[in-house]
């Protein structure tokens, strides 16, 4: 399947279903958004547009990355889905496809495609954020498998998730990268708890998940034994590829419905040419970005400008929100009012969550600048 | 071309800038066939020419021929042309009682040459006229950046040359064509700031260990590189997308880019990058006139902005 034809076929589909595909927004809770995306899921994968882009022995139909990326970028840019759950299978599959045993990949990722499951990703630690190397969660080797004991923070849907790509210390507790392993953990199992935790813009989508002597089947470890680090670096370049693309989209139409909306006196006609410059960078970006990732190229540090661009763009397009709608965004109640208030709010975020700014300029300042090490 | 030949072609232009400025360098692109490199794969002969042209902070009067070549003149690779004064986009001249009224610039090769062509700002279309450059009133600008080598046209001719309409699209390809050159040129101003600092910060020692250990430069550098980033993602773009509004988008983002990079740089190069002695002020200075030039960072992004919100549409995406 060629994009070109991809994209006619899809856009084409999208319009002729485009009532049963809209969201019923009451509330716009995060609720309300995990129904809505598992229903767009499975639609667009009884269609077989989600199946493209991804291998046959995972229930793709095969074809270029490229699909999976325009794909998100019309679900997204129609405003059908929230790009942030919508894209984590982005980061994941490919994880399973790369690091879990054939049959148990085969098995587990058309339930994530089908949006019949939802995976979380359980890395950042109470005492491990930026310095990820640092994790203490520990597996411990048991005759019969792994016994986990630990917990995790900022585990993203946690709450509505059936399993974890989870790094656990499995080395000495000093044996920083080199002792890390990647389990795939069904997360109904005795010994897990999930908290929620309650953000500053309104939607409970980050969890602390505690883990006490839960058990894990050796089949379930992603990679070997002391690989859990390059399972976490190769998933990042995924994280900061097709994922940003999406959220780029979702930027887009965002931008759009704000300037059809905004009263247009008394705004900064510089702020506005910026933020739209610095979104077209930032797509400019991630779309070359795409085309590497499609022609099976190895992403690497290169991927954190990407980050930071569209962190700058996504703050950019909010700044400018708050200043032009700052009575819908500071005081309205309404459903449009309070998803503008949500959304900035959530902006502020886009330069910590997924690596701050701090680590990525750490991370292009040694690796694309040969700066050597920091210390 | 392919692969193989821009690679070659690239290095020629490489060596070229670095050999030579001004009128040497002018006629070294002639010997090099860069002329008609422009008019077969236009995005090569610009984008390497003017990246290098800013790496070396050289000066040419390349963007006479890239604004010539795309009005359709015949004599676009020798021709001279007056261009439009800082923070202009619209041509330098227009019909006054007996003749042209012009305000404009002119690079190191109008007093070079015995005629120039102006362009004339008319109100069924623009116009190109063929000017004596004794008759043009020139005044050799030092400024900020005496090493360009800048023209300052002003003043009335003393009669009304004659004058040929230009295709209809004529201008606006010359101002997006310039627009690109000028984003290249910026861009590789920014890359060389970029290097010298970088090398610096490598290099220098305080407090038992090179700067480039301290987190505070590391991170003015990284930010620096992703503004170079994003200039040349504009630029990719632009090229691609082919529309005036992209390579307007795109040559403010390199302007904003090279000041951006320009003032990590000079931080990081403290002292040592504000004396004469290292090159780092000749780019400082380029900048300064490269961003006026067919329209500012701070005029260009004003009106997209003003544009965005009367049109109430964002400037459509390039597809995937």
């Amino acid at each position: 399947m060629e994009l070109d034809a991809f994209r006619n076929d899809l856009d084409r589909w999208l319009d002729e279903h485009a009532a049963i595909l809209a969201p019923e927004r009451t509330t716009g809770s995060l609720d309300e958004h995990m129904t809505q995306l598992a229903k767009v899921k499975r639609l667009t994968y009884e269609a077989g547009f989600m199946r493209w882009g991804w291998p046959e022995q995972v229930g793709g139909l095969g074809g270029s990355p490229m699909l999976r990326a325009y794909l998100g970028e019309t679900l997204t840019g129609r405003d059908l889905v929230e790009p942030g759950i919508y894209s984590m299978t982005e980061t994941l599959a490919p994880t399973m496809i790369d690091y879990a045993a054939p049959a148990l990949a085969a098995d587990m990722v058309p339930r994530l495609l089908r949006g019949e499951e939802t995976w979380c990703q359980g890395f950042s630690e109470p005492g491990t954020g930026s310095n990820l190397a640092a994790l203490a969660c520990r597996a411990r080797r048991e005759e019969r498998g792994w016994r986990v004991t630990g917990e995790k923070v900022w585990t993203s849907l946690a709450q509505y998730a059936q399993r974890c790509v989870l790094l656990t210390r499995t080395g000495a507790s000093d044996s920083a990268h080199r002792g890390i392993t990647a389990l795939f953990v069904d997360m109904d199992g005795p010994g897990i708890t999930v908290r929620p935790i309650e953000t500053m813009h309104g939607a409970p989508e980050f969890c602390q998940v505690f883990f006490d002597d839960v058990a894990v089947p050796f089949d379930r470890t992603l990679g070997q034994e002391g690989q859990g680090w390059s399972v976490a670096m190769d998933l990042l370049p995924f994280e900061r590829s097709t994922a940003l693309w999406h959220k780029a989209a979702y930027l887009q139409r965002r931008l759009q419905d704000f300037v059809e909306t905004v009263p247009p006196e008394g705004l900064d006609p510089v702020a506005v040419g910026e933020a739209v410059q610095l979104l077209a960078a930032f797509r400019a970006r991630s779309r070359t970005t795409q085309y590497r990732l499609a022609a099976g190229e190895r992403l690497g540090p290169e991927t954190s400008v990407d980050k930071i661009l569209v962190a700058s763009a996504e703050q950019a397009v909010y700044d400018l929100v708050e200043a032009g709608l700052a009575p819908d965004v500071l005081l309205d109640d309404g459903p449009e009012g309070s998803r503008w208030r949500s959304e900035y709010l959530f902006s502020r975020a886009a330069t910590i969550y997924g690596g701050t700014v701090e680590i990525q300029r750490n991370i292009i300042a040694r690796r694309l600048l040969g700066l050597g090490a920091d210390r | 071309m392919d692969a193989a030949e821009l690679h070659l072609f690239d290095r020629s232009l490489g060596g070229a800038v670095e050999t030579y400025s001004g009128a040497a360098l002018d006629a070294a692109l002639v010997r090099l066939g860069w002329h008609e490199a422009l008019v077969d794969d236009r995005r090569a002969a610009v984008s390497l020419l003017f990246e290098h042209q800013g790496r070396a902070a050289v000066s040419s009067g390349a963007i006479d021929v890239v604004v010539a070549e795309a009005l359709g003149v015949d004599t676009a690779p020798d021709a001279a042309m007056v261009l439009p004064a800082l923070d202009r986009a619209e041509p330098p001249a227009t019909k006054g009682t007996s003749g042209l009224v012009v305000q404009g610039l002119g690079t190191t090769r109008l007093p070079e040459r015995a005629t120039a062509l102006v362009v004339l700002r008319a109100r069924r279309g623009e116009q190109v006229a063929v000017v004596k450059t004794e008759e043009l009133q020139c005044r050799a600008v030092r400024g900020v950046d005496p090493d360009l080598g800048l023209v300052e046209v002003m003043g009335a001719t003393a009669t009304m040359p004659s004058m040929t309409p230009i295709r209809p699209d004529g201008w606006s390809a010359a101002v997006t064509g310039a627009r690109l050159a000028l984003g290249h040129e910026l861009v590789g101003v920014s890359a060389a700031m970029l290097e010298l600092a970088r090398v610096h910060a490598l290099d220098r020692v305080q407090f038992d260990r090179p700067i480039s250990a301290f987190q505070a430069v590391r991170h003015r550098l990284a930010d620096a590189l992703v503004a170079l980033e994003s200039a040349r993602a504009l630029l990719d773009a632009a090229w691609q997308d082919g529309s005036g509004e992209a390579a307007a988008m795109a040559k403010a983002m390199s302007g904003r880019a090279a000041r951006t990079v320009a003032r990590h740089c000079q931080q990081v190069l403290a002292g040592m990058g504000f004396t004469t002695e290292h090159p780092l002020h000749r780019y400082v200075r380029r900048l300064l006139i490269l961003d006026e030039l067919f329209g500012s960072t701070r005029s260009l992004t004003a009106a997209l902005g003003r544009d965005v919100l009367s049109r109430r549409r964002l400037p459509p995406p390039l597809p995937l």
